[in-house]
């Protein structure tokens, strides 16, 4: 196999055309002793491209090639790296680099590195100022840290979107002991959602709740695992489930139409409520709520390489596998706005397509 | 006290306020207890703490309250009176009333010592029962609840010395143990006062390493007295920069929205760290971006009360370790003063009515 890769991306031009992708060049930052170089065959499209390319999280350094659900071949490794070689199938999430000394490092919590966090795409690598560019693209350069071996029992488009979706519901599912015995909550049912009932189900949970604010996701929320289904748009949905759950993972933007309230109310106490979306909005603490149910509200980045390889180990096991519906990556412009419509059931992946 | 008392021979009389716009105005007045059931215990009250809770509640604060309200949930004194279904108590025995006095008994939550968050819960003042019966506090002569919500105070322990324990001491002990301050763990304490005084003093108690916050400069020298082994001074912007990622656990007993930065506070906390929030604080929280909380996947929880399991615990480990209650006592005719001085935030830190009617 050829070790010579191509480098172009499809990147977005203008936060007001953010449909209207160009292929252009691009320059990976140099090559390091733990790099790999990766030949991508897939990218997912996570909810966190439309937040970059439209501008919801801010203005992103233009042009942006966004993508951090990426699965490949390795094509090249350094000198220094140990746990993969060339031919390898690999992935690549929305981490690239952390400081990988400090405690947090040290302690597989890359994803919280106390010195520096740099994602996949539209972040600054900060030694040498270089900007990354994630996976709507042919290739990606990244330390082995961030580098993931993909079993051979996943197909590389089903692997693709769990490496940002699959390890953001997996990790605060484990740090927050989903398992036998345990009620989880997951409340929307989206890319992430549709990974975190499957998930919660396969770690063994005894119940599944799903919750969403319409009733049209209810047989899909019931075949990925779901024991309970639950509509939050009902009055009064919250009264059955009082003060049973033991953590709720939400996937969606609770500021408007989700009740927080009632939501809040079906944890028992000593109950977790963690926010997994990244809503562009601010999210109002309910501290009332919080203290006279003696329960807490927080949030998870990500995960860890190493949930994210037990991730995948249990997904292979398991046969946890993600809804996708493969596109050509030139088509990622459909793929970003079916996305803002929240018209996915429930994860696009891209098949790279990009010409030499 | 040696004999007991009939329901006829007990008065019941206590302080109450009659108007939210005079609210520092107490009158004596009669009133009646909740019919007495086969498991209720009458105390008859000889020290009663001033909460916080209280101004909160006679000054409208947390919404007008049933009028003519008595407050007080800090209750210390002996019983008088057991019902025929009483074991755990007899008549003289020393016993104290904290902030619930009724629950439903039968939930999974009444069932799991968890009964401070039961949703049939009964407030030790300005709550009714479900029968009707309206619940009195502790600025008063007696008080009369059913023997889960009673808790024997130990001998080492003086009756006014115990009482701030039954709310404050209690709402800070909870939190502590239940998310596991102990040897090794570093444990933040927003807020020294009520509240705050007590959070040192156990969770030093618990073996943990302490570090208090506070806005006032003047509160140091109490800090390293009540045992903290550092004091830092919130005004100053970079405040937190020392602790990034080093506190287990934050029992926070301050209104946070008011001059103490939420996501400097939650930066302090190690990874799945939380900040755990006791006061009940008038106003909502200012909004967070999410992001905030994602940083380091900590958690910002709150706490009510605790259990009386952890109430009867909690005053084990206050007589073992010498946890002190820091108190100035008053004549219970003299409440109006007392929570004016609460108001104000003009004591340190705890006022102690002792019963004079």
């Amino acid at each position: 196999m050829s070790n010579e890769l191509t480098w172009k991306g499809y990147a977005v031009h203008d936060t007001a055309k953010w449909e209207d992708f160009k292929l252009i060049d691009i320059k990976p930052k140099p090559r390091g002793e733990y790099d790999v170089d990766i030949k991508i065959e897939y990218c997912g499209v996570c909810g966190s491209d439309v937040h970059t390319i439209t501008g919801g999280w801010g203005p992103p350094h233009l042009p942006v090639i966004v993508g951090h659900e990426i699965a490949g071949t390795a094509a090249w490794v350094g000198p220094k790296v140990t746990g993969i070689k060339v031919g390898d199938r690999v992935g690549v999430g929305a981490q690239i680099c952390s400081c990988l000394e400090c405690k947090m490092c040290k302690t597989n919590n890359e994803q919280y590195c106390q010195k520096h966090v740099t994602f996949t795409y539209n972040s600054v690598y900060p030694e040498s100022g270089t900007i990354t560019t994630g996976g709507y693209s042919s290739a990606i350069r990244s330390h082995e840290r961030f580098v993931f071996p993909i079993p051979d029992a996943l197909e590389l488009e089903h692997a693709a979107p769990m490496l940002c979706g699959g390890v953001t519901v997996y990790s605060p599912l484990v740090r927050n002991g989903a398992g036998p015995g345990k009620r989880v909550g997951v409340v929307g049912i989206g890319g992430l959602g549709h990974f975190a009932i499957q998930f919660a189900k396969g770690l063994g949970c005894e119940e599944v709740v799903a919750f969403s604010h319409s009733s049209r996701k209810k047989e899909d929320a019931i075949k990925l695992g779901a024991t309970q289904f639950v509509e939050t748009g009902k009055k009064g949905f919250e009264e059955a489930l009082h003060a049973s759950l033991d953590l709720i993972i939400c996937t969606a933007n609770v500021a408007p139409g989700i009740a927080m309230s009632e939501l809040l109310s079906t944890l028992a106490p000593g109950g977790k409520f963690v926010m997994v979306a990244i809503p562009e909005e601010q999210v109002p603490i309910p501290s009332r709520d919080l203290v006279v149910r003696g329960i807490s509200f927080g949030g998870s980045l990500l995960g860890s390489k190493k949930e994210a390889l037990e991730m995948l180990q249990l997904a292979a096991a398991k046969g946890i596998k993600p809804w996708i519906e493969i596109m050509p990556m030139k088509d990622c412009g459909k793929a970003v706005r079916a996305v803002k419509d929240g018209n996915v059931r429930y994860r696009h992946v891209l098949k790279q397509d990009i010409p030499r | 006290m040696s004999s007991a008392s009939t329901q006829t021979d007990t008065q019941w009389k206590g302080y109450a306020v009659h108007d939210t716009e005079h609210w520092d105005q107490l009158k004596l007045i009669d009133f009646q207890p909740k019919k007495f059931g086969d498991y209720d215990i009458d105390v008859k009250i000889e020290y009663c703490g001033v909460c916080g809770s209280d101004v909160h509640t006679v000054t409208g604060g947390w919404g007008k309250p049933l009028l003519p309200v008595i407050p007080g949930h800090e209750i210390t004194g002996r019983v008088i009176r057991v019902g025929p279904k009483v074991t755990e108590f007899k008549v003289g025995d020393r016993a104290g009333v904290g902030a619930q006095v009724c629950s439903c008994f039968e939930c999974t939550l009444c069932k799991t010592d968890n009964e401070n968050y039961c949703p049939s819960s009964v407030d030790t003042y300005n709550a009714k029962y479900p029968n009707g019966d309206m619940a009195y506090g502790g600025y008063s002569t007696a008080i009369r609840a059913h023997e889960r919500f009673v808790f024997p105070i130990p001998q080492e322990l003086a009756l006014e010395q115990a009482s701030p324990m039954l709310c404050a001491g209690l709402t800070v002990y909870s939190p502590l143990v239940r998310n596991g301050a102990g040897p090794g763990k570093k444990v933040g304490v927003v807020g020294i006062g009520g509240l705050g005084h007590f959070a040192i003093q156990f969770a030093k108690a618990l073996g943990a390493e302490v570090v208090a916050f506070s806005h006032s400069p003047n509160k140091e020298k109490d800090a390293y007295e009540l045992g903290a082994d550092k004091f830092v001074l919130t005004n100053d912007k970079a405040f937190s920069k020392d602790y990034q990622g080093k506190l287990d656990i934050i029992i926070c007993t301050t209104d946070v929205s008011k001059g103490i930065p939420l996501g400097d506070l939650l930066s302090t906390l190690t990874i799945a760290g939380r900040l755990i929030m006791v006061a009940l604080p008038d106003d909502d929280l200012p909004a967070i971006k999410s992001m905030q909380m994602a940083k380091n996947a900590a958690l910002f929880g709150g706490s009510h009360i605790g259990s009386k399991k952890e109430a009867l615990a909690m005053l084990d480990l206050a007589v073992k370790k010498g946890v002190k209650s820091h108190i100035e006592i008053l004549s219970m005719k003299e409440a109006g003063k007392a929570l004016r001085n609460v108001k104000e935030n003009n004591i340190r830190y705890r006022h102690v009515l002792k019963m004079d009617i």
